[in-house]
């Protein structure tokens, strides 16, 4: 085997599950206090919304440095029992996923915020997801066919699939941690670092549309 | 919520019956202008053709490069998902000249000229020459002056052959009769009057294509478009495209080449110095080693073939030239274990063998290598399974002292005995998460 950085994919699929489930934990995370009613307890004290939910991203966060930390003892563990090289890619990747599983909680915590109950959230959530991969898959059959065999009504279809994946590829979460992890392979540290902005931007943008639903919604399920 | 799920899984049904029934149709040819190229790729020409579907040609910048317009017929292929082009039913010329544009202006108008090929180790060799106008045609020359040259001496060959064996089987037969006779001949005297046998012509080493016509261009680095003029002045259909010359990032850095000895064709590059090579137990590897540069992914896998995809972020090193006269270092620190001559290899292949083949140094004076040519060259690099496993290095030094630039790569010796301890390892968070539940859940169940 040839490879810079053995251990990036194991940690790529490793950042991956972890990502699903802090997607599923932030999403039920405001639905579920909705559904059992402590969410209306709770904003009887000296809670706000946006202080609600700063907190419940935080708290996500929290849970994913304290993975960070075991990711770090573990793949350092696999290097020095191994020899296989625990590189500065790895850091790189280790360090760029905090950002992209920031996408990932906001993207979780706004999905609940829309919903009154927990079972909706995971459903819309799982639906969203199968809706952005159905997307990718049906542009790579379209893109893989011959001009003439592409009738009107399939160019069109093509036409607005890959309009439609551009717009996904801003949207989807998880193409924020693909695309930091393919900054690094690719070693471009500009693209590295214009990739952590714009999963800043696109956390904010989240977090505050979080707070603007719930003040909307109301906190009763 | 069950109308959004009926609504999706109609959409996905719908776009696979768009899609399944045109898979099984048969090819569709169409006829096309296409670009044929001839074009320079860091090592030597190589071609290929540019189709409709194709907007933009690339080409390395300050190089000839020759490209014609040719109408043809061009079908999609899919288990390769690319166009072919059918020249040898339909390959006809379009004539007229070609415009280079920068932004909207002209800046070159090129007439056809007459451009060859030369090839100074053979046309299997690795590299080529292009040379254009007279020189093209002074090159053909001295090939075909050298292969009639070589049939000549052939044709006297063969006379000499002829007269070998006559006086071959001439000297026999006075063996014969002076043995009958009665009398004892010497040895010596054998060997001297034996007829020798005439040795065979070498065929001229070098290659010259025939020349034929193209437009050769030659620009430096940017973005232009191409066109073609016809000869009432009007531009012809489908020849307008983007053109773009580029350059290497970086030269003359070093890369090699891996040929694992129990799988001799699943050949692998080593090219970046940051690249490491993993081996586990006993190995032996085969290293070439090469001159490289490095390209733009994208623009020099669409230098190979229009067809091909690549990333414009993305850069790939592109093996130049064989580096030759130098010697393999395989060291541990400062400590040199072994020092590796590059020597040809033969692959020999066995009937019932483990592999089917064995790797073997070629020797041109054994019986079963006799007029047969290596398989490769390389530095043979053996590990054996004693050997510890830790990290190595390997260098190439020009002379005693004076390394090849970027030569060096490090090897490590993966240890996989203790695979099973990764196992302990991946329960760890596990243990760490048990401990915290069970010292909350005292926490918040009273003791009685």
């Amino acid at each position: 085997m040839i490879s810079a950085d053995p251990l990036n994919y194991p940690l790529f699929i490793s950042t991956i599950i972890i990502s699903f489930y802090l997607a599923i934990l932030s999403a039920i995370s405001i639905s579920r206090e909705k559904d059992q009613g402590t969410l209306e307890i709770l904003f009887y004290g000296p809670v706000s919304c946006p202080t609600y939910i700063l907190g419940k991203y935080i708290k996500d966060m929290l849970t994913y440095l304290v993975v960070v930390v075991f990711f770090l003892a573990y793949f350092l563990g696999v290097s020095v029992l191994t020899n296989l090289g625990f590189s500065y890619g790895l850091v790189k990747i280790i360090f760029v996923s905090i950002f992209s599983v920031s996408c990932i909680v906001s993207f979780g915590l706004f999905i609940s915020s829309l919903t009154g109950k927990m079972r909706n959230s995971i459903i819309w959530l799982i639906g969203i997801l199968i809706f952005f991969l159905a997307i990718q898959v049906g542009q790579t059959i379209l893109f893989g066919m011959p001009e003439e065999k592409m009738s009107p009504i399939l160019t069109y279809l093509g036409n607005t699939l890959s309009v439609v994946s551009r717009g996904v590829n801003w949207i989807s979460p998880f193409s924020y941690l693909t695309r930091g992890i393919d900054t690094v392979a690719l070693d471009n540290t500009f693209l590295y670092w214009l990739n952590i902005l714009y999963s800043i931007i696109y956390s904010t943008i989240l977090l505050v549309l979080s707070i603007f639903t719930l003040k909307r919604k109301g906190v009763r399920g | 919520m069950k109308k959004f799920i009926i609504f999706f899984a109609i959409t996905i049904g719908w776009i696979f019956c768009l899609v399944l029934p045109s898979a099984a149709q048969a090819p569709e040819l169409r006829e096309q202008l296409v670009y044929g190229l001839n074009v320079f790729n860091g090592r030597g020409y190589g071609g290929g053709f540019t189709p409709r579907t194709e907007d933009t040609i690339y080409l390395i910048a300050d190089k000839d490069n020759a490209i014609s317009a040719r109408i043809t017929l061009v079908y999609f292929w899919p288990i390769t998902g690319k166009y072919i082009a059918g020249f040898q039913t339909l390959n006809e010329e379009v004539e007229g000249t070609l415009e280079v544009l920068k932004g909207e202006k002209v800046i070159e108008t090129l007439e056809k000229e007459d451009n060859s090929l030369y090839y100074p180790e053979g046309y299997y060799g690795e590299s080529s020459l292009f040379y254009k106008g007279e020189e093209a045609h002074a090159y053909i020359e001295e090939f075909m002056k050298a292969i009639e040259e070589y049939y000549n001496q052939i044709a006297e060959y063969q006379q000499a052959q002829t007269e070998y064996q006559e006086n071959f089987d001439d000297f026999l037969e006075e063996i014969k009769e002076r043995t009958e006779a009665g009398e004892e001949i010497k040895k010596e005297e054998i060997e001297e009057r034996m007829p020798r046998e005439p040795k065979p012509p070498t065929p001229p080493q070098f290659y010259v294509t025939p020349p034929t016509k193209d437009y050769v261009i030659n620009l430096p680095v940017g973005n232009y478009k191409i066109r073609l003029r016809a000869e009432d002045g009007t531009i012809v259909q489908d020849s307008e495209k983007n053109l773009v010359l580029f350059t290497s990032r970086r030269t003359g850095g070093t890369g090699y080449e891996i040929i694992p000895g129990n799988r001799w064709t699943g050949r692998e590059s080593c090219d970046d110095p940051s690249w490491i090579i993993y081996l586990a137990g006993k190995n032996t590897l085969y290293f070439n080693s090469f001159v490289q540069d490095e390209y733009n992914e994208l623009y020099y896998n669409k230098l190979e073939d229009p067809q091909n995809i690549g990333r414009e972020e993305k850069w790939r090193w592109v093996h130049t030239k064989s580096i030759k006269d130098v010697t393999l270092l395989f060291s541990k620190g400062e400590e040199v274990l072994q020092k590796i001559a590059r020597v040809p290899y033969y692959v020999k292949q066995l009937a019932g063998a483990e592999l089917g083949y064995e790797i073997v140094e070629f020797n041109p004076e054994d019986m079963e290598m006799y007029g047969r040519q290596p398989t490769f060259e390389g530095y043979k690099l053996e590990l054996s399974s004693t050997l510890q496993k830790t990290n190595y290095e390997i260098n190439l030094e020009k002379k005693e002292g004076e390394f090849f630039p970027g030569g060096k790569r490090g090897l490590r010796l993966v240890r996989k005995e203790n695979a099973k301890s990764l196992y302990i390892l991946s329960i760890f968070p596990l243990i760490v998460g048990l401990v915290v539940f069970i010292g909350r859940r005292r926490k918040l169940i009273p003791k009685k």
